[in-house]
Parts: C-alpha cells; sequence; structure tokens
C-alpha cells in the first residue's frame, strides 16, 4: 500500500507536468482524484488494512491527493487559460485619441536643441520689420530685387524717418542687427528661429514659412569655424547617411558667402524617381538655405569693430531642413500649411 | 539667374579632358552651380547641356566664354587639364567710302556704345548648327539676322543688337533720356508710355527709335526685306535699365544682364563675333568704320589685403605662393607687398570686387570650400537670458497635445472677409485671400476647423502665434497668442480643457461671463486672474467653442508647482443633491458654498438630473478629525446659504 501509494505519486506528478494542456489536466485530475480515480480507490481500500496502519496510511493518502491537486492548479495557472470562458486576444485595443504637436513646432524643438547644446542662445526678433533691419543695415544694395515689390511684402503705413518702409521680414537675418544692439560686446553665438514671409508660392515655396538663423560673432571667428558648426548641425540633426556640401553664392550680408546643400531624401540623392527627375531637388541635391562671413558693413551697422572681431551666420529654412530629414517623405511644402487632421495626425 | 549652355559650344573655349559630369560637378563646388545636365542628341551627337544658376554678381559669367574662364581656372584644381581659348579679335580696314553714322552719347548715361554698318545681306537663314546651340540655349530661331545677335550676347555675354540701317533716315543715333510719358510701340507691336528718365535712342528728330538694352521698337527692327544692318552694341547705366525694365514690365535677357552691369570691354569682343558671323552667314560685307563712344574708361579697382587676413578669415594655413596662383589664374593683377598683397581687379569683376573679404572669397572658392578644416567653436559661451519665452510655449503645446489637441500652424495672413477692420493691410498682398495681418488667430482657426468638420467626429485644433496689433508711428505689436477651437465638443468637456491647462500651468482663475461679437449672448467667458484679463472663451455662432490666451500674460502668471503638505486628517466626503432653480448659475453656486466654509477643501458637481444638482464636497480640517457633530454644523452653513442665496432646497 505504501509503495502503492508513493508510485502512483510520481505517476501522477509525471502525468502532470507533461499534460499539453487544461484539457489534458482535467482528465488527469478525474483518473485520479475523480470518483473512480485511481486515488480514489485506494482510500475506499483503507478500510480493509488493519488499524494500527490506517492512520498512517491515511495521513500518507492526504498527504498525496494535496500534492497531486497543488501541481494540478500550479500546471493549470502555466497555462494560463481558461477552459470555460471564451476569451478573444485578437480583438482590437481601443485606442486613445491623443493629440500632435505640428511638424514646423518639432523641427523647431530638434533645432533649436541642437544649437543650444553648443552654447547658441535662442532669440526672437520682429516679423513685421523696417526696411533698414531687413536690408539696409544688412547692405542691400538700394535697388537690390529683394526690395522689390515683387519679391517682398510691403505694410500700408507711413515709412520710418530713419528705418524706412515698414514690411514683412523675408528672412531672419533681420535679427543680425538687432541682436548685436542688444548684446552690444561680443562674444554672440545667437540662433533666431521665427516666421518670414516672400511673395512666392510653389511646390518648394510658401509665403509665410520659418528660417532659423545663427549669428556668431567673436574674435578670430573664421570659415573653418562655420564648417564646423555646420557639419556638427548636420551630423545631429540628419543622420551620419545623409551628405551636406557647401558651395559658393552671393549674398549681400555675407562675405565670402556659401550655400548650403543636402543630399535629397525623397530620391536618395541620385537626382531620379523610377527614371524621372525628381521633382524637389536638383541632381540629387536640396539647397537648404545660405550662410556665410558677416559682411563688415552689418558688423558696423550693429555698432561691432570689424577690425576687431569678425563673424559667420547662416539662415535656413525649418520646413525644408524637416523635409530633407530621413524619413518624413513630404513632396510638397505646401502641405505643412495644410490644416487636415488627416496630415496632422501623423505626426 | 539660369543659362543653359552646350557642352560643345563650351569646348570651343575651354580645352579640357573633363567629362560633362566632372565640369558640372567641379563647378559647382567652387564656382556657378550647375543645377542639371540635361543629355541631348543633336544631328545623332550626344551632348550635354548645363542649366547652370548664375548669381547675379557674376555677371561676367553669364556666356559661354565666362563659364569656360571660369571653369579653365577651376579644373585643375581637381587635376583636370584645362586651357582657355580667348575669342578672337577683328581687325577693321579704314573704308574710304562708307555708308554714314553717327552716333552721340550722355556718358551720365551710357559708359560706352559700339556700332558698324553691314551691308549686303544675303541669306537669312539660319545655319542648323547655330540653331542647335541656340535652341539648347533656350531661345527661339527668329531668322539669321536677330539670331546672330542672340548668339553673340550667349557666346561672349554682352547683349548686342541689330537695326535696320535703311529705316533710320537721318543715320543718326542718339542716346538720351527719355521724357515723361514719351510712348514707343515694341518689336512685338506693343505699345509703352515711358516712366521718363529712361534711356533711349533717338535718330536726332526727336522720334524714338530703340529702347537700347531693354527691348528693340518697331519703327528699327530688321525684317524680311532688310539689307542692311546697323550692329550695335552698348552698356547703360544698370540702374536706370533696372528701373526701365521693371516698370514697363519688359524682362528680357537683354535687360536682366544689363541691368547687373555688363562689363564694357566686353564690346570689342562681341563686335568682333558679330561682324564675322555677318560674313560668314550672310555673305554680309563692313560698310563703315567702327564707331566707339567709350568716354570715361573704368579703372581697376585696388584692394590692399595681409596674408595674415586671408589665413585668419579661412582659418587655416594657406601658402603665400597659392594665393597668387590663385588670384593670378583668376585674372586679378598681382603685387606682393610686405605684409601681403595689392590686388588689382580684372574688367570683368570691378562691380563685384571692392573689399578685402572679397579677395578671401575668391582665394577659398578655388582653394575649395571642401578642404577648408570643420573646426569647433571655442572661447567663452555667452550667458542665457533668464526672460525667454520659448520653454514655456512648449510646456503650453504639450500640455494641449496631452488632452488631445492638434497643433496647426496657418497663414498670418487673412483675407478683407475675415478682418475686424483695424488690421494691418499689405501694399502689394499676393492675392485677396492674404492681405491683412490678423489681429486674432480666430479667422484661420475656423477655417482650419472648416476643413475637418466633415470628416471627424469631435476635434481641438490650436496654434501658437503673433497678432499684430497696430501701434501708430510703430512697428505692430507682436503678441505671442494662444489660440483653440473645439468642433463637435461638449461646452463642459472643452471648459474642463481649458480649466485643465490652466491648473497645470498653476494659474488660479475666475471666470467672468462678458458678450462679444460673434458669440452667442451670454455663452462667453472672460479668463480672469488676479484680477487682471489674461484672455477667454465662448461659443460661436456655429456652436464650435473658441479659446484665446495671452501667452506673455499666461506665462507671467503660472507658477512652478510648490509642495502643499499632505493632509493628516481624514477627509469626511458626502454628495449633497440640491434642487436649484431655474437660469442659476451652477459655478457661481458652487464657488459660494466653496466659501461657505474654510473646512470645505474641495467641491465636485458629479451629476445631474433635471433641476437636481448633486455636488461632492469635501470636509477636512488641518489640525483634527471632524467630528460627525463638526460637519453637521458645516453642512448647516451650506444648506443656509444655498437656500438664502440661490433658494435652493437640499434634498434629505
Amino acid at each position: 500500500m505504501f509503495e502503492n501509494l508513493q508510485n502512483l505519486k510520481s505517476e501522477a506528478i509525471a502525468q502532470i507536468t507533461q499534460a499539453e494542456s487544461v484539457n489534458d489536466l482535467e482528465e488527469i485530475r478525474i483518473a485520479y482524484l475523480g470518483r473512480n480515480g485511481k486515488l480514489t480507490k485506494l482510500i475506499k481500500e483503507l478500510t480493509s488494512l488493519e488499524i494500527k496502519d490506517r492512520k498512517q496510511t491515511g495521513l500518507l493518502i492526504n498527504d498525496v491527493k494535496k500534492t497531486i491537486e497543488t501541481a494540478l492548479n500550479t500546471q493549470k495557472q502555466q497555462f494560463c487559460d481558461t477552459p470555460k470562458t471564451w476569451f478573444d486576444p485578437t480583438i482590437p485595443g481601443s485606442k486613445l485619441q491623443t493629440g500632435s504637436l505640428h511638424l514646423v513646432t518639432q523641427a523647431i524643438e530638434e533645432i533649436s536643441n541642437v544649437f543650444e547644446s553648443i552654447g547658441f542662445v535662442r532669440s526672437r526678433y520682429p516679423e513685421v520689420e523696417w526696411d533698414w533691419y531687413s536690408f539696409g543695415s544688412l547692405n542691400f544694395d538700394p535697388l537690390h530685387p529683394a526690395r522689390d515689390d515683387w519679391e517682398t511684402f510691403f505694410i500700408e503705413a507711413k515709412d520710418h524717418p530713419k528705418f524706412g518702409r515698414m514690411l514683412l521680414t523675408p528672412h531672419t537675418s533681420s535679427g543680425q542687427v538687432r541682436e548685436m544692439q542688444a548684446i552690444k560686446t561680443p562674444p554672440i553665438r545667437m540662433i533666431n528661429i521665427a516666421k518670414c514671409y516672400r511673395r512666392q508660392s510653389d511646390v518648394s515655396h510658401v509665403p509665410v514659412f520659418h528660417q532659423f538663423e545663427g549669428l556668431v560673432v567673436d574674435k578670430d571667428i573664421s570659415i573653418a569655424h562655420l564648417r564646423g558648426t555646420l557639419d556638427y548641425f548636420a551630423r545631429s540633426f540628419f543622420g551620419p547617411s545623409r551628405k551636406t556640401r557647401i558651395r559658393p553664392y552671393n549674398f549681400p550680408f555675407t562675405e565670402p558667402s556659401f550655400e548650403v546643400d543636402i543630399s535629397c531624401d525623397i530620391c536618395k540623392g541620385t537626382g531620379l524617381i523610377k527614371g524621372h527627375k525628381c521633382k524637389l531637388c536638383k541632381e540629387g541635391w536640396l539647397e537648404i538655405g545660405g550662410s556665410g562671413m558677416v559682411h563688415p558693413n552689418v558688423l558696423k551697422a550693429g555698432g561691432i569693430d570689424p577690425t576687431v572681431y569678425t563673424g559667420f551666420a547662416f539662415g535656413w529654412g525649418v520646413e525644408r531642413v524637416y523635409m530633407m530629414k530621413s524619413g518624413i517623405q513630404i513632396p510638397d511644402v505646401r502641405l505643412i500649411y495644410g490644416t487636415d487632421l488627416q496630415f496632422l495626425r501623423q505626426f | 539667374m539660369n543659362i543653359l549652355i552646350l557642352d560643345s559650344w563650351l569646348r570651343d573655349y575651354l580645352i579640357t579632358n573633363a567629362k560633362a559630369q566632372d565640369i558640372a560637378r567641379c563647378l559647382s563646388l567652387c564656382g556657378p552651380s550647375v543645377e542639371r545636365i540635361n543629355k541631348i542628341n543633336i544631328g545623332g551627337k550626344v551632348d550635354y547641356v548645363y542649366d547652370i544658376e548664375v548669381t547675379t554678381n557674376r555677371v561676367d559669367m553669364m556666356s559661354v566664354w565666362g563659364i569656360a574662364r571660369e571653369a579653365s581656372v577651376i579644373l585643375p584644381e581637381f587635376g583636370f587639364k584645362a586651357k582657355l581659348k580667348k575669342p578672337a579679335l577683328q581687325k577693321y580696314a579704314k573704308l574710304t567710302k562708307p555708308l554714314p553714322l553717327k552716333i552721340s552719347i550722355n556718358p551720365a548715361l551710357t559708359h560706352r556704345v559700339m556700332g558698324i554698318v553691314i551691308d549686303n545681306i544675303k541669306n537669312r537663314e539660319t545655319p542648323k548648327w547655330m540653331k542647335d546651340r541656340l535652341t539648347a540655349s533656350g531661345f527661339r530661331s527668329l531668322g539669321a539676322l536677330v539670331d546672330i545677335t542672340n548668339y553673340v550676347m550667349t557666346e561672349i555675354g554682352h547683349p548686342t543688337h541689330v537695326f535696320d540701317y535703311d529705316l533710320i533716315t537721318t543715320k543718326q543715333f542718339v542716346l538720351r533720356e527719355s521724357k515723361k510719358n514719351e510712348r514707343i510701340v515694341s518689336l512685338e507691336n506693343k505699345e509703352y508710355k515711358l516712366p521718363g528718365g529712361d534711356i533711349v535712342i533717338d535718330d536726332s528728330t526727336g522720334q524714338i527709335i530703340d529702347l537700347p538694352g531693354i527691348i528693340g521698337t518697331k519703327n528699327s527692327v530688321v525684317n524680311a526685306t532688310t539689307k542692311r544692318v546697323l550692329l550695335f552694341m552698348e552698356t547703360n547705366d544698370p540702374v536706370r535699365i533696372r528701373k526701365t525694365s521693371m516698370t514697363l514690365g519688359i524682362r528680357t535677357v537683354a535687360a536682366t544682364l544689363n541691368e547687373k552691369g555688363v562689363d564694357p570691354t566686353l564690346s570689342d569682343y562681341a563686335l568682333s563675333l558679330g561682324v564675322s558671323l555677318f560674313q560668314k552667314i550672310c555673305h554680309a560685307s563692313v560698310a563703315s568704320n567702327v564707331i566707339d563712344k567709350y568716354p570715361k574708361k573704368q579703372k581697376q579697382n585696388i584692394v590692399k589685403i595681409t596674408h595674415a587676413k586671408i589665413e585668419k578669415l579661412i582659418g587655416t594655413h594657406i601658402d603665400k605662393k597659392r594665393v597668387i596662383t590663385i588670384l593670378s589664374s583668376l585674372g586679378f593683377g598681382m603685387k606682393a607687398t610686405k605684409e601681403g598683397y595689392e590686388v588689382s581687379t580684372p574688367s570683368w569683376r570691378n562691380r563685384d570686387i571692392t573689399i578685402a573679404e572679397d579677395i578671401v572669397e575668391e582665394v577659398v572658392r578655388i582653394f575649395g570650400y571642401h578642404n577648408v578644416p570643420c573646426t569647433k567653436l571655442s572661447g567663452e559661451i555667452p550667458d542665457k537670458p533668464t526672460d525667454m519665452p520659448f520653454k514655456f510655449e512648449m510646456a503650453v503645446k504639450s500640455i494641449l497635445k496631452e488632452l488631445g489637441a492638434n497643433e496647426v500652424y496657418t497663414f498670418s495672413l487673412v483675407s478683407k472677409t475675415m478682418t475686424v477692420g483695424n488690421e494691418l493691410k499689405l501694399s502689394n498682398p499676393l492675392g485677396s485671400d492674404h492681405s491683412f495681418l490678423r489681429v486674432s488667430l480666430l479667422p484661420s482657426l475656423r477655417k482650419a476647423a472648416d476643413v475637418n468638420v466633415a470628416q471627424e467626429s469631435n476635434f481641438l485644433l490650436f496654434e501658437v502665434a503673433n497678432i499684430y496689433i497696430p501701434s501708430k508711428g510703430n512697428l505692430p505689436q507682436e503678441k505671442m497668442t494662444l489660440g483653440g477651437i473645439f468642433v463637435k465638443t461638449d461646452y463642459e468637456k472643452a471648459k474642463g480643457v481649458i480649466e485643465t491647462l490652466l491648473d497645470k500651468l498653476n494659474i488660479p482663475y475666475v471666470f467672468h461671463p462678458t458678450d462679444a461679437h460673434g458669440f452667442k449672448a451670454g455663452q462667453r467667458l472672460q479668463v480672469l486672474t488676479n484680477r487682471k484679463y489674461i484672455g477667454f472663451f465662448g461659443v460661436l455662432m456655429d456652436n464650435s467653442i473658441y479659446f484665446e490666451f495671452d501667452m506673455s500674460l499666461l506665462k507671467k502668471f503660472s507658477r512652478n508647482a510648490t509642495y502643499k503638505p499632505i493632509p493628516q486628517f481624514p477627509a469626511h466626503i458626502e454628495d449633497i443633491t440640491s434642487i436649484v432653480p431655474k437660469n442659476t448659475y451652477i459655478g457661481d453656486l458652487m464657488d459660494g458654498i466653496k466659501h461657505a466654509s474654510n473646512q470645505i477643501t474641495k467641491i465636485q458637481l458629479i451629476d445631474t438630473y433635471n433641476d437636481a444638482f448633486t455636488f461632492r464636497i469635501w470636509y477636512q480640517d488641518c489640525n483634527k478629525t471632524l467630528s460627525d457633530e463638526d460637519v453637521r454644523k458645516i453642512r448647516q452653513e451650506v444648506v443656509k446659504y444655498l437656500s438664502a442665496k440661490h433658494h435652493v432646497t437640499v434634498k434629505e
């Protein structure tokens, strides 16, 4: 009897551990603990034992029963299943309606974080400006085309006796001289991110857009510093797989002046999409914006001695830069200023 | 300005082993930017068209020869062989019986004029090779006489014109200033009234026979019977050219070149090429002596620069010899001084190079920007101002996003129908949709909401942007503003979002009903904090709910969260259901309950059914656990207040 019980216990445990489903376990339970189960039968045989052995055997039977029950329960929990309640784990979750921050906000946040990490201080200057801050102080020729009615928006207002016409600033560069006047003595390391306005609208231009302007003025600032800074930005913002290049250009407020390009993300820098020319870029390169060494006349206009200090500046389109960031793949800049929730919620 | 140049044409002047793609790449890095190369087939031969962006300061590069000159300097820097071929200069024999020709100029308007009469024009057909080149450069073939002028302009970079010599009976060409309202009829038969002060050519009788540098006029233009032409080139004051061209809206290639200041010394080459083409294609002959009026020869600019300045501005070491080679190959005259150089500009760079920094640019672009090291900024980091609003703005946006709102960016320019009357007006809007600077975000957000009304159930759009409040004699006040619009949203839910926003910003608030135009009567509230107005919200006529806050005021009144001790003694919480008379402001009523005792720490509306409102009230004391007797007394106060002030009965 004693031995039978031990064997029974081992046999049951073995079967339980090998069971593959809750149904198996139920079968095992019935086979051992059911009305005609193996253990139940042994219990029934208890009466046939001698009285002196009964107590001892009874205790053992209880122990075996408990062990089997515990094993059954433990195993059952491992299956994590309840055989009797229907549960559909494939049913879709009910998602929460979350909000979204606009792409431009996200872009501005990322851009300012990159520059703040190398000591740039973010500023903000007027979007509605006087001609002098937008053009005059920036060494624009009095007849420069940007001052024409067909390029810049002007306001119906009286001219300022000293600063000229009132306009919507076409670039963040108007903050350069304001920053110099505010800081007075360099070092200056400014980043100005703001709305700008130009009279144009097509696949890569909108009349209202955002630019970020960097301005560094200090002793001994060189083109090498400008390159170093742009390079740092490009690597931090676009990642190591994107390429940038700088090439000669012409701006009134910088000398020398450069244009900065980044390899196009839409056509992967090939200039072609399915055999056709990429609509967005030029031979695989997309121009991000201008940069250059601050023109001595601009430093003078800001009250800074160009024989002591030099500096560099760059002004890039926020939307363009963000569109070129890997993975966004927006082919038309005008989409960004749409207000369709189906668009907004994608970001 | 973009120009189209054929590779095979370029190679007339540029002898190089570089392929078209190499030329494009190298030019882009160190000179003009080649935006595209288009492969084309001309007469069974593969050719390439370079689409080149030339910056406005480099009118000297807006031609085949100009690009060849740049490329001849740049290509060797990349290891290619490159040699520049100069265009030919004709020698003109002095004629014994020249056809009459008299040209007079005003030196204040015109720098130089060259003219020559060409006779015996026989062939007016443009040869195929010329047609192909012109077509590739974007010109329409208009017969040999005109095509030759476009060809000369594209190849040399100097605008060129031909008159029908026989149409000018006086044989006199007087360049003068126009009077206001003088009229011309262009070769396209369009009449223009001149603004005055334009440069015109007069045949000495007062009749205008040309708008030089911009467009030809009908009364002097060559035609199918033209036998003799005056080949004519002039350089005029670029400022006047631009003004006339822009005012009249005549934007020809010639005008675009002339307004940038064409190098007068190019006239020699242009005239020379023109004459030889007329001889070659039209079998014509020279019938006059060359007239050349060039009273004030331009002076070379001399720029002094130290070598130290060059190295300091570039940020790297560069050999003195290299500097001299680069600048000399670009055509600059070089004189070494004790510390640096005295650089004299070539005629074609006179307008462009005036200061030392210009010289550095020439050196470093040929040296190669890609060869300049990337150096990290060192030195002192400027202090950060503490009052900048950027972090706060981001915090506000993030809270709204968490509350399920979607951020939009709309145009700050609005249409007349979206204005209230005091907006600043643009003098030159792009269209009537965008002609005023908004003084509220409401019209834009409403428009933004309309886009989604059909698609979406309930939503909240918001924007943080400047509004522009006009200020007399000054720039407008740019107020950073938060605006938001709830569509198909229950009033209480919308208000809850606004309350949560203010709570999260730790701004205490009270609401004060004030009506305003555009909102449903009695359904608009001002938001006050410390008795100061900070914003408003309310129900618009179309049932959407709009709110607007002044961001600077939100920032001003926003506080960091401060720690309040957690109450040691438990609150006694109970629900009271009251029957409230109609037209009672529940907000005021709840405020009243709250103020009935300082042992009431919190009150919430948890249920409404018809006129029955159930409030949950927290009774709590910071010094002890309130007994049932204490609570009973406070409740009595509440009931007394409700019945006395609001005629409310409390259900027991």
